[in-house]
């Protein structure tokens, strides 16, 4: 057990001594969570407005499908993402196997299924009354679609939040697609699972607390945007 | 009166939803500057009209005229220019007075001064004070307040038409006057007509300059007209009847299905006091004055009865011979012949 | 809502610019290696010095040897460091690989709770292995189909035994070295390691581990490291040239002096024997 307090002890040294290796890690998780981050919310919102927002055939089997992918193994969606970036696959050409962009790919597929699912059950929750006051008020197609999207930032940015905390955690796809490569692709989940590989569990407790810090930052940030 | 006259022109409109018909309107018009008021019980259609009336949605069949010609939802002629107050209002997530700004903002090129005084205006009109409103955050208004927030943002947008659809049903005292009062502040200094979905009857009756009944998506031009509901129970003379809650009979004609609704006349009933005999084909029953109300149009004195808890309306200057004296909270005999009733 | 776009358009340019940046880099050698290599600290220990002499930037994944030759096979590494010879000449023969050069050796150690209670201290492999499986002692195995774990099935077949699979004793932990040596501590069990990974152990125990080693010396158990350029004519876009400069380089006599003086608690990790 005492390894738990090693880590903490560890954690702190690591941090303010600004250790190169962990802050590459750090840098590497950050950048290549943005990545992710930025492509599903790009790709995500509008899917995720839409499947709420507009009524067609075969939107409930669309939401089915979607729930379901939130629980895809981070681990499946490193072996089909490297089986497709592979120099053999279909996109080896591409050259994204062990780069961080490679592993931004699979990480916005995971992201991808929770960001649509959270904007569209935040945007089915704002219902008919939000249409039928904008409309009332002189809102054109266009000022209704905006005006609505804008009202759902707080189920959007909920949904991003999950969303990142699933990306920035798992290690599976990082590993997979990444190659845990050292100041290119390690990440800190991938460094983790790496330290407790070599039985310096001490080591992954503190790298583990330092990706809890990195969360307990981006979560401070979110809330001072929310009460702006 | 020329067509010129009518901001509405309503005909041959029908809608269902899911099959079941919501409206099913010939032919119906609303002046220009007039008030009109639509009464019927919840599920009549009253809301699905508005919402046709402010262009929100499109009716399935037939046509809406808006000043002489055919418009539809999002064309320039309807946008900020008619405005509806939904029966629940719906604030957007930010401040109050960026709420009430919303419709100037994307429609009506004015200067940030301007807008920020038709603001204050509404909020003035609805009774809320500026100082204290304008800042607020949506979330933090009670439900009165909301209401009239709401309102205000329609108020703002100094709109043609005004559709208000139950805006006095779910809040306090307070927030009703203040309601009632700046909605005929808006047709007294803009002009605006405007169409009222309500319950309140008698606020109905005392502004409006036409009132309707709406049962079952149909109009029915006066809304003074009793309506019967079923079900109704045969007896063996040919009749049906139903009783009221103070056990007395309701007996009409036979009618085309036994929970089809009847519509009675105030002008075939007729009122006596209690010590008069009634004619023999006549049904009668008895109840108390709750009301009297001067019909604006043609100086019809009407009488609202209550009659354990239904109301009948007889029309009081039809009779002037044998009229009794008629004053609130007075007893009374009231009679009509099983035939007069029609069913639709 | 200004500022969203704005936000999402610099997101477009920041992902855009790093993707293009990634790919403009030169001169990078991509090679997969076992864990053996990577865990012990001898790649940070050489790297840096293949960087100076050649310019090259030497970028490995680590993997058990089974992953390693399939990633060589799927032309997503240029060069592989692994230690299974059996393995490697399937691999060559196949046309995956060319240039297969050994590097260096060190050797296999079974490994034990010091009461020894299978009494394995001073026997043979092959007897030391009998003696388990007769005696149902606690054996952890990597499972992983690694070099390591490709060894110790070799070595239960040449003491005449059958390959325990499901037996109560026998834990297969998918894992790696140093994860399995932690877990075989846990549960006061016997496990097979690299002498190189035992040392790094013991290193990271502060020199007085739960295990000692009980097996060692066998020939049997010598464990040969070899390098392995990915072929160019299966895979059309391996760095070959750079791969061979990297062959060249660690079978050379400055890379051997290195690996030689690579020490942890003054003990040697590798023994390095190119020819």
């Amino acid at each position: 057990m005492d390894f738990i307090a090693e880590g903490f002890v560890q954690a702190f040294r690591l941090l303010v001594s600004l250790d190169p290796e962990t802050f590459s890690a750090i840098l590497a998780t950050l950048k290549v969570s943005s990545y992710s981050m930025a492509a599903s919310l790009i790709v995500g919102v509008p899917l995720g407005f839409l499947l709420g927002y507009a009524r067609f055939k075969g939107r409930k089997q669309i939401r089915l499908i979607v729930d379901t992918l939130l629980s895809l193994p981070t681990v499946f969606v490193g072996l089909v993402v490297y089986a497709f970036l592979s120099n053999r696959g279909p996109f080896g050409e591409w050259g994204l196997l062990f780069t961080l962009p490679g592993i931004a790919i699979g990480q916005a597929i995971l992201a991808l299924p929770i960001v649509i699912a959270l904007t569209a059950t935040a945007v089915e929750s704002i219902d008919d009354h939000l249409r039928l006051t904008l409309i009332s008020l002189g809102a054109g197609r266009k000022q209704l679609f905006l005006t609505s999207l804008w009202e759902v930032r707080y189920g959007v940015l909920a949904a991003a939040v999950t969303a990142y905390g699933r990306v920035m955690t798992e290690v599976g796809i990082s590993m997979m697609v990444g190659g845990n490569i050292k100041w290119h692709t390690r990440t800190i989940t991938t460094a983790i699972a790496l330290e407790t590989n070599k039985g310096l569990f001490g080591m992954g407790v503190a790298l583990g607390l330092v990706l809890l810090f990195i969360a307990f930052f981006v979560n401070v940030s979110v809330s001072f945007l929310r009460k702006r | 009166m020329t067509a010129k006259n009518f901001i509405y022109q309503i005909k041959n409109l029908k809608h269902a939803y899911n099959g079941r018909p919501i409206l099913d309107i010939a032919d119906f018009s609303v002046e220009r500057a007039g008030i009109v008021g639509l009464m019927g019980p919840n599920g009549s259609g009253k809301s699905t009209l508005l919402r046709f009336l402010g262009f929100i949605e499109k009716p399935a069949e037939g046509e809406i005229r808006y000043n002489g010609k055919i418009e539809y939802p999002f064309s320039n002629a309807v946008k900020s220019h008619v405005a509806l107050l939904p029966q629940t209002p719906y604030l957007m997530k930010r401040s109050v007075s960026k709420n009430i700004a919303y419709g100037l903002v994307i429609n009506k090129k004015l200067s940030d001064r301007r807008i920020r005084e038709r603001v204050h205006e509404a909020l003035d009109m609805v009774g809320l004070d500026v100082k204290a409103f304008a800042g607020r955050q949506w979330s933090e208004l009670s439900g009165g307040e909301a209401q009239r927030a709401a309102l205000a943002a329609r108020l703002a947008l100094k709109p043609d038409v005004l559709l208000l659809d139950e805006p006095t049903a779910s809040v306090d005292a307070a927030s009703i006057q203040r309601i009632k009062d700046a909605s005929i502040q808006a047709r007294h200094e803009w002009g605006t007509t405007i169409i009222i979905a309500s319950h309140d009857r008698q606020w109905l009756l005392d502004i409006c300059d036409q009132a309707v009944h709406l049962f079952n998506g149909r109009i029915f031009d006066s809304a003074y007209e009793n309506i019967l509901f079923g079900p109704w129970y045969p007896e063996n003379n040919g009749r049906w009847k139903k009783k009221t809650a103070d056990l007395q009979s309701i007996i009409v004609s036979r009618p085309p299905h036994s929970s089809a609704a009847a519509v009675l006349d105030p002008r075939r009933v007729s009122l006596h006091p209690l010590s008069r005999p009634v004619r023999t084909d006549h049904h009668c029953m008895t109840g108390l004055i709750s009301q009297l109300t001067l019909e604006k149009n043609n100086n019809n004195v009407l009488v609202s009865v209550q009659i354990g808890n239904l109301y009948l309306t007889a029309c009081a200057s039809d009779s002037p011979a044998d009229s009794p004296l008629l004053f609130p909270g007075q007893n009374i005999k009231l009679s009509y012949h099983p035939d007069s009733v029609h069913w639709i | 809502m200004m500022k969203i776009g704005k936000t999402l358009a610099i997101c477009v340019l920041i992902i855009t610019l790093s993707a293009l940046s990634a790919l403009c880099e030169t001169d990078v050698l991509m090679m997969a290696t076992t864990t053996s290599t990577d865990n012990t600290g001898l790649l940070d220990y050489l790297a840096p010095e293949f960087k100076k002499d050649t310019g090259i930037e030497l970028r490995w994944t680590a993997a058990g040897t089974g992953k390693a030759l399939k990633l060589g096979e799927n032309c997503d590494v240029d060069v592989l460091t692994v230690h299974a010879p059996g393995a490697e000449k399937t691999f060559v023969e196949a046309g995956y690989g060319v240039d297969r050069r050994e590097i260096m050796y060190n050797d296999f150690v079974i490994i034990g709770p010091k009461s020894d209670p299978a009494d394995l201290k001073g026997k043979s492999v092959s007897d030391a292995l009998t003696a388990i499986q007769k005696k149902e002692a606690l054996f952890v195995s990597r499972g992983d189909n690694s070099g390591t774990n490709k060894k110790e099935i070799i070595l239960w077949k040449e003491a005449g035994l059958r390959v325990p699979e499901k037996e109560k004793w026998y834990i297969q932990t998918g894992q790696g070295m140093l994860s399995t040596i932690n877990i075989a501590a846990e549960r006061n069990g016997y496990t097979m390691t690299d002498r190189g990974t035992y040392i790094k152990y013991e290193f990271n125990s502060g020199g007085n581990p739960p295990l000692a080693i009980l097996v060692e010396g066998d020939d049997s158990l010598k464990n040969q490291y070899s390098v392995i350029a990915v072929n160019p004519g299966h895979c059309s876009g391996a760095e070959y040239e750079t791969a061979k400069r990297f062959i060249d380089w660690i079978t050379g006599s400055k890379a051997q002096d290195l690996i030689r003086n690579f020490k942890l608690l003054g003990k040697p990790l590798f023994i390095p024997n190119a020819e």
